[in-house]
């Protein structure tokens, strides 16, 4: 199934439900069809081609939902762009996937406009602020849509990670791979078009993503809210408008937790949460649980390449098994194999690998990449895990070296890169250390040259040329930098040194 | 007395403009952020900065912020930091 027919038919089913609220915005499913439909002619109407990428450098907002389908509607593929990306990242990307349009706002638009002057090809920027009087801004509707122009095996959409490398990998996933997905996670967690989830998370990332394609398949509603800075007000949020789901990665559950007043709010029409995007700390699962324990909790866990979802714990499992992160969700083969690709014993350590439609054609531009994580029919996830004796499956190390801080997956080597540009530094190393809030926060070690350089002129640095999660929380100077017998930089060690 | 009174407002508003500056907008021009400007709308603060931003008001000013308090009406600008501060200190 095309992701476009996600949102054409729930509007012919439900064309007066509510398909997105967004502060004081509320879209029905009519509507948002529509208002999809012109973005799609006014793209084909500048020019965009089936296969064009179209990049979407935006928040969470309405715009950003009527901007995704139209795109597809157009048969063109979206590449979601980090919104907190400063023009020099940003630039990386369009250099990469070489979008003919960049739909943003008013807000992003100084930054994509400065990563275009350096870019090595001409794109578009079309400014989008206010899609309820979007027809103001594009040419009237002229027939120029196509009601089917892509197959399942299409490429729709290319969402960006961060490689071990330094260098962004756009995972590209075809039509087939996210609607394949969505019916799964529609089915494990039920969902029906009476939920509303609470969107805090973005959709340029595939775990936000997944809550747009899901919610839309099935005719539910999403509340949109970037205000989880104050996450009283997003609770304030999910109780006027009856949220039934709540998503998020373990940061939140934290921030939830210590620092906000959910203890005082009642919220009886949540049935369920999730939580992705690595590991929770077992304590805090259960006090949440004991904040809300009529509330199902679902552990899951996934990756970008396998269009966000692969495993999920049932909450009827979680008293017994907590700590895992379950089983294969539906239409996924989930296994732990060892170096021969053969599945490990029980209690054996091996590595996470999956097959099912919902994984990826590759990386864009990518081929050895990809030819590294796609083997023999499997995805190979780089995640350790073991299985217990009734095929529960228990993580024991993600991916290495990669900085887990929030919802961000962050390559140490992107953050070195910039930092090693300054005259005075020698070297450096970026590693991950355990936060409180942040599961990981950033701390750099840095040698120099011999001249004066203070903390705040990095940070300053840090601050022109990476988004704000990137930027290290904290800076050492060091002598030298511990190394392994190849000469790398030993980061293990670092991570557990607090001197 | 209501001299008394405005020369600790701008003192708590120098203050926290200060620490913000300093904190999340290195590098960058103190004019740049005006009294009313939202730290959410700019997109000044993190959710980490912005429970750095409490405690710092905490230990400066002598108050206590309770979780319930954390909230864009007390928080989300220099002006809103300044009056929530002023209403804690009377007590």
């Amino acid at each position: 199934m095309r992701i476009y027919d996600f949102l054409r038919n729930s509007a012919r089913n439900y064309p007066d439900r509510i398909a997105v609220v967004c502060r004081e915005q509320r879209l029905t499913y009519r509507r948002l069809d529509w208002l999809s439909d012109l973005v799609a002619e006014g793209l084909i109407a500048k020019g965009v081609k089936k296969g064009d990428r179209v990049g979407l450098f935006l928040d969470n907002s309405c715009e950003y939902i009527s901007a995704y389908f139209g795109i597809l509607k157009a048969g063109a593929v979206v590449v979601g762009l980090n919104s907190q990306y400063v023009a020099r990242e940003l630039e990386v990307l369009l250099n990469d996937c070489s979008p003919k349009i960049i739909i943003t706002d008013s807000k992003h638009s100084a930054a994509a406009g400065e990563a275009l002057k350096s870019c090595c090809y001409p794109a578009q920027l079309w400014i989008m602020d206010n899609a309820l009087t979007a027809e103001d801004d594009v040419i009237q509707r002229a027939g120029l849509l196509e009601s089917d122009p892509c197959a399942d095996d299409d490429l729709a959409v290319i969402i960006y990670t961060s490689g071990t490398t330094g260098k962004p990998k756009g995972v590209m996933l075809s039509h087939s791979n996210i609607s394949a997905n969505a019916d799964s996670i529609i089915e494990y967690l039920q969902l029906t078009p009476q939920d509303r989830i609470m969107v805090i998370l973005p959709f340029y990332y595939s775990y936000g993503m997944s809550l747009l394609t899901t919610h839309i398949k099935v005719g539910a509603a999403m509340v949109i809210d970037n205000r989880f800075l104050y996450p009283n007000t997003v609770l304030e949020s999910m109780v006027k408008e009856e949220v039934t789901g709540f998503a998020g990665v373990p940061s939140h559950y934290n921030i939830l937790i210590k620092k906000s007043a959910l203890r005082e709010f009642i919220l009886p029409k949540l049935r369920y949460v999730t939580q992705a995007g690595g590991a929770m700390a077992v304590a805090m699962i259960k006090e949440f649980r004991e904040i809300l324990p009529d509330v199902k909790f679902y552990v899951m866990y996934g990756q970008t390449e396998a269009a966000a979802r692969l495993s999920y714990l049932d909450p009827l499992y979680l008293p017994e098994k907590i700590g895992s992160v379950g089983k294969a969700i539906p239409g996924v083969k989930l296994d732990v194999l060892d170096e021969n690709n053969l599945p490990v014993d029980v209690g054996e350590i091996g590595e996470i690998a999956a097959r099912g439609e919902n994984i990826m054609l590759g990386y864009w531009k990518a081929p050895e990449e990809t030819a590294r994580v796609l083997r023999d029919q499997w995805l190979f996830t780089g995640d350790l895990a073991r299985k217990d004796e009734d095929g529960f499956i228990y993580i024991v190390s993600r991916k290495k070296e990669m900085i887990k801080s929030g919802a961000n997956r962050i390559s140490p080597l992107e953050i070195e890169d910039v930092v090693c540009q300054m005259a005075e530094v020698v070297e450096c190393a970026a590693v991950g250390v355990p936060d409180e809030i942040l599961g990981e926060m950033i701390r750099l070690y840095v040698v120099l040259n011999g001249k004066k350089i203070t903390e705040r002129e990095i940070m300053i640095h840090c601050r022109n040329n990476l988004a704000g999660y990137k930027q290290p929380k904290e800076i050492r100077f060091v002598d030298g930098l511990p190394k392994t017998s190849t000469g790398k930089i030993c980061r293990l060690s670092l991570s557990g040194t607090n001197n | 007395m209501a001299q008394i009174d405005e020369l600790n407002k701008i003192g708590i508003k120098e203050k926290m403009k200060t620490f913000i500056v300093n904190n999340f907008l290195l590098g960058a021009n103190a004019d740049d952020l005006s009294d009313n400007d939202s730290f959410l709308e700019k997109g000044i603060i993190d959710s980490t900065g912005i429970l750095e931003l409490v405690s710092f008001a905490q230990e400066e000013f002598d108050i206590k912020i309770e979780d319930a308090e954390l909230v864009p009406d007390n928080l989300d600008s220099l002006n809103n930091l300044e009056a929530f501060i002023t209403k804690k200190k009377q007590g």
